[in-house]
């Protein structure tokens, strides 16, 4: 195992004892809440589960058949306008929380995707179609069509600025 | 389907499996954090910060919504009892933005994964760019509104 993935298990090893430890304390002070957390702990984790198979089946998809000068091309600095499209739609069409995608955007990212087209993926994820129609109920269409505009223009150009600054 | 084929997928198979296996902790972490926010920070503890001025609202809904966790869709409903109580469009667009895009608790899965340079800016960025998207959302309804009229 490498130092990086070795400090990366020892840091998450130390915060989910700090969170259990951390329920262990408040369970003292305020029970009914706690078994509350607890439930909608489950019911994350079942909303998620089918998500995390997703993202399981695309990064062993990734790491078999996907290798870094087809990354390069769709994804890398030659990827251009075709790229964006992918980031961007791919932000919006993309399910559940923003978290469970970080380590296939990491395999992108090891594979030669830009850093500037996987800001723009994690940035467009906040127009989420389906909850769109809510949006559109609560706040208008007008506001929802101008938010959505501006979103797209923002995740773009911070994946400019993030490209134009080279990796170290 | 090649002996080659099949024994490239296992590979894959196992090897994905094993980096999923070392976030694993660090995710369970996020989740129980998440839990945790769900029900001890309440819509109405959001609802006390705000005050009516536009920076500062702004700057509290950029705030408030980066703490809180839940669907996108809590994000809309506080959002649109803000907006009955009369607290600015500003203030709320950049709650509803920075509830999808900023996440305080989930930083330290984004640190362990991407590493600290990559996730220092990209949150810098959202911030930004979450507060000018507010402002310039606003003034386009603005506009729009005026030209409609």
């Amino acid at each position: 195992m490498s130092q990086k993935k070795s400090t990366a298990k020892k840091s998450g090893i130390i915060m989910l004892s700090i969170v259990i430890l951390l329920y262990i304390i408040l369970c003292f002070y305020a029970p009914q809440k706690i078994f509350a957390s607890l439930h909608a702990n489950l019911k994350l984790l079942k909303m998620i589960a089918p998500i995390l198979l997703i993202v399981f089946f695309l990064m062993a998809l990734l790491n078999s058949f996907i290798d870094e000068k087809s990354i390069a091309k769709h994804l890398g600095k030659e990827s251009g306008v075709k790229g964006w499209f992918i980031a961007l739609l791919g932000g919006i069409l993309s399910h559940g929380p923003g978290y469970i995608w970080y380590p296939m955007l990491e395999e992108l990212r090891k594979k030669g995707a830009l850093d500037g087209l996987i800001v723009a993926f994690l940035y467009a994820r906040s127009i989420k179609l389906p909850w769109l129609p809510l949006m559109i109920s609560y706040f208008g269409i007008t506001f929802t069509l101008v938010l959505s505009f501006y979103v797209v223009l923002g995740a773009f150009l911070q994946g400019i600025i993030i490209n134009t600054y080279p990796k170290r | 389907m090649t002996p080659e084929i099949i024994q490239k997928i296992k590979t894959a198979g196992i090897n994905t499996l094993k980096n999923l296996w070392i976030i694993t902790p660090i995710f369970l972490a996020v989740i129980g954090l998440v839990g945790l926010f769900e029900t001890f920070i309440t819509p109405q503890m959001i609802h006390t910060l705000f005050n009516k001025n536009v920076i500062h609202d702004t700057l509290i809904g950029t705030t408030a919504g980066a703490i809180s966790v839940g669907q996108p869709f809590l994000s809309y409903i506080i959002g649109g009892e803000l907006l009955q109580e009369g607290i600015s469009m500003y203030a709320i667009t950049a709650f509803i933005l920075s509830f999808v895009t900023l996440g305080v608790i989930q930083l330290p899965l984004e640190f362990s994964i991407f590493g600290a340079r990559f996730t220092i800016v990209r949150n810098l960025l959202s911030i930004i760019f979450t507060i000018l998207i507010a402002w310039t959302t606003t003034v386009t309804l603005h506009y729009l509104h005026g030209f409609f009229t």
